[in-house]
């Protein structure tokens, strides 16, 4: 973990120098996440209230700041030039490729969402059922053992109710919402989010000592009391790491959702570039924006871990 | 009360696959009455607890509580009137020790939240722990751990209570205070039914000590007789070598 490094001189951040060694780590993280989110939220705002600070889709600072900069730069420092052209280049298409972030953003929240209330369940009927357990086995299976692409193509062009069910919503496409294709995909990510964060959890649950089942039930609680308030409690903080990786996986194959008509991220990052030939170029910057969300992720996640952390719980150290 | 039995087992037979664990075992016990339950390891000391409030079941035979057949009870309403005490403590890992004891009286007894803390502050204060109900378990030594598992247990009013070799797991030091512990509940009258190789403790608390070897009882009856004159050799052989091995604390 990135602790680690931090953790080897703790005495340093607090004693006296509040910049320096772990303090100075968080502060920058602090930084450039605030830097970040706000510029996308800022353009989220600016782009969904019509154009309020600059016209929707339109850059804060135009290209033609950076290629003005660039022109003050001597030709004898090329990485300085090459880097404000680059800008140049980012600064135009940014604005269209984070207002179509906020619906991978979308896809990614509100499936694993969904598929963790279905996934918990799943994951007690897989350790405690019998029939259910071969439910729930035979289900995990199905989702994780085909592509998921192929999910989202049967749940799409296979099963014509689905998408036509979801257009007929009256609400469907409407204001802020997103068209069916979008619903679509949530229902095939959630589905099959659902099995991976069955497999984490079950992990979980099976890594709390049975004992712990057996002294609720010695109290007098039944077994499913016995789970939800002796056993989750626990296998849900040992489940965090593990689920953490399946949060970042499904913020990276939310980009399937292109391939169901989808305007997300990846696909404005393609069709931008069916436009202007500079396929590199706009998957890179595509690639920042991903990467910009995974690093939110991973750290919100770290947080929550502490914040819900037990003594003698959810670390792998203590036990 | 009239004179049925607080506890009677009855013929119980229990086995493991091929391994018949008891063969056969009966006893009864009466309200106040402690009862030291020895045996070698491996001679099914704690199946037989197990079997009292059903966190095992049992091919043939009957437990009595009250009179009433435990196989007739609603598990759950069983093991609340029966408190059990483990060996390796089992606390809730991810509880506060006032939170171990607030669990049951919440979700069983349908408790609310301040009567709850209210009732378990009282337990934990019993158990000398009162200063220590914010901490976790990981937070807590063995002693205290297995005090807290005993507060837990007290909480819920049981009629009796089991404790499966309560002081077994814990370093010597430790041990004192929760047979002290223990000691104080079988004064205050509490039926208690000790699974333990902690002769001092049954030569001075127990009403009757039981020598379950082979799956039957070979031997019950009270500290004096059992120590000093019992019926078999094989009786003696045993309550010998434990108090040589585990001597006489507390």
């Amino acid at each position: 973990m990135a602790e680690s490094a931090t953790a080897a001189a703790p005495a340093e951040g607090s004693a006296g120098a509040p910049w320096r060694g772990r303090n100075r780590i968080t502060l920058a993280k602090w930084a450039v996440g605030l830097a970040f989110w706000g510029w996308v939220l800022l353009r989220w705002l600016n782009d969904w209230l019509g154009g309020v600070l600059v016209p929707p889709g339109e850059p804060f600072l135009q290209a033609a700041v950076f290629t003005g900069l660039e022109a003050g730069v001597p030709d004898a420092i090329p990485v300085v030039n090459d880097a404000l052209v680059g800008l140049a280049f980012a600064v135009e298409f940014l604005p269209r490729l984070v207002n179509a972030m906020w619906l991978t953003v979308i896809l990614t929240v509100v499936s694993i969402a969904i598929g963790f209330v279905i996934a918990v369940p799943l994951a007690a009927a897989r350790v405690y059922g019998r029939v259910w357990a071969v439910v729930s086995l035979a289900y995990v299976e199905l989702l994780r053992g085909t592509p998921l692409l192929a999910q989202l193509f049967v749940l799409y062009y296979g099963l014509p109710w689905l998408p036509t069910f979801f257009r007929e919503l009256p609400w469907v496409g409407a204001g802020f919402l997103p068209g069916q294709a979008v619903f679509v995909a949530v229902v095939g990510f959630t589905l099959n989010s659902a099995a991976y964060q069955a497999e984490y959890i079950r992990g979980a649950i099976e890594s709390v000592d049975t004992r712990q089942l057996q002294a609720a039930r010695a109290v007098g609680l039944d077994q499913v009391e016995g789970i939800r308030f002796v056993v989750l409690p626990q296998a849900l903080r040992y489940a965090i790491p593990g689920w953490t990786n399946e949060l970042v996986y499904l913020i990276k194959y939310s980009s399937l959702a292109a391939f169901i008509t989808v305007p997300e991220l990846f696909q404005a990052a393609g069709r931008i570039a069916s436009q202007n030939y500079r396929y590199t170029a706009l998957f890179v910057i595509a690639g920042i924006l991903y990467l910009g969300l995974v690093i939110t992720a991973t750290n919100v996640m770290e947080r929550v871990g502490e914040t819900v952390s037990i003594p003698g719980v959810g670390t792998a150290a203590e036990r | 009360m009239s004179d049925v039995p607080l506890l009677r087992a009855e013929n119980i037979h229990k086995r493991f696959g091929d391994e018949q664990v008891l063969r056969g075992v009966s006893f009864e016990m009466d309200t106040q009455d402690v009862q030291v339950l020895v045996g070698s390891s491996g001679s099914g000391k704690s199946t037989l607890l197990r079997c009292i409030n059903r966190l095992a079941e049992f091919e043939e035979g009957e437990v009595y509580l009250d009179g009433t057949p435990t196989s007739e009870m609603d598990v759950n309403e069983l093991r609340q009137q029966v408190g059990m005490v483990f060996q390796d403590f089992n606390l809730f890992a991810h509880l506060t020790a006032v939170e171990n004891v607030t669990l049951g009286l919440r979700r069983v007894l349908g408790q609310s939240k301040a009567d709850a803390e209210t009732r378990a502050m009282r337990e934990l204060e019993q158990v000398g722990l009162a200063d220590q109900a914010d901490s976790y378990p990981a937070e807590l030594s063995g002693g205290q751990k297995q005090r807290v598992g005993i507060a837990r247990a007290l909480a819920m009013d049981p009629k009796l209570m089991l404790f499966d070799e309560p002081t077994s797991a814990l370093d010597p030091e430790l041990i004192g205070e929760v047979l002290g512990v223990m000691r104080d509940l079988a004064e205050g009258g509490m039926t208690m039914l000790c699974v333990t190789h902690e002769m001092g403790f049954a030569r001075q608390v127990a009403t009757d000590i039981m020598f379950l070897e082979g799956g039957t009882i070979v031997e019950h009856g009270p500290p004096e007789q059992m120590f000093d004159h019992p019926e078999h050799e094989r009786t003696k052989q045993f309550l010998e070598r434990l108090t040589t091995l585990h001597g006489d604390h507390g």
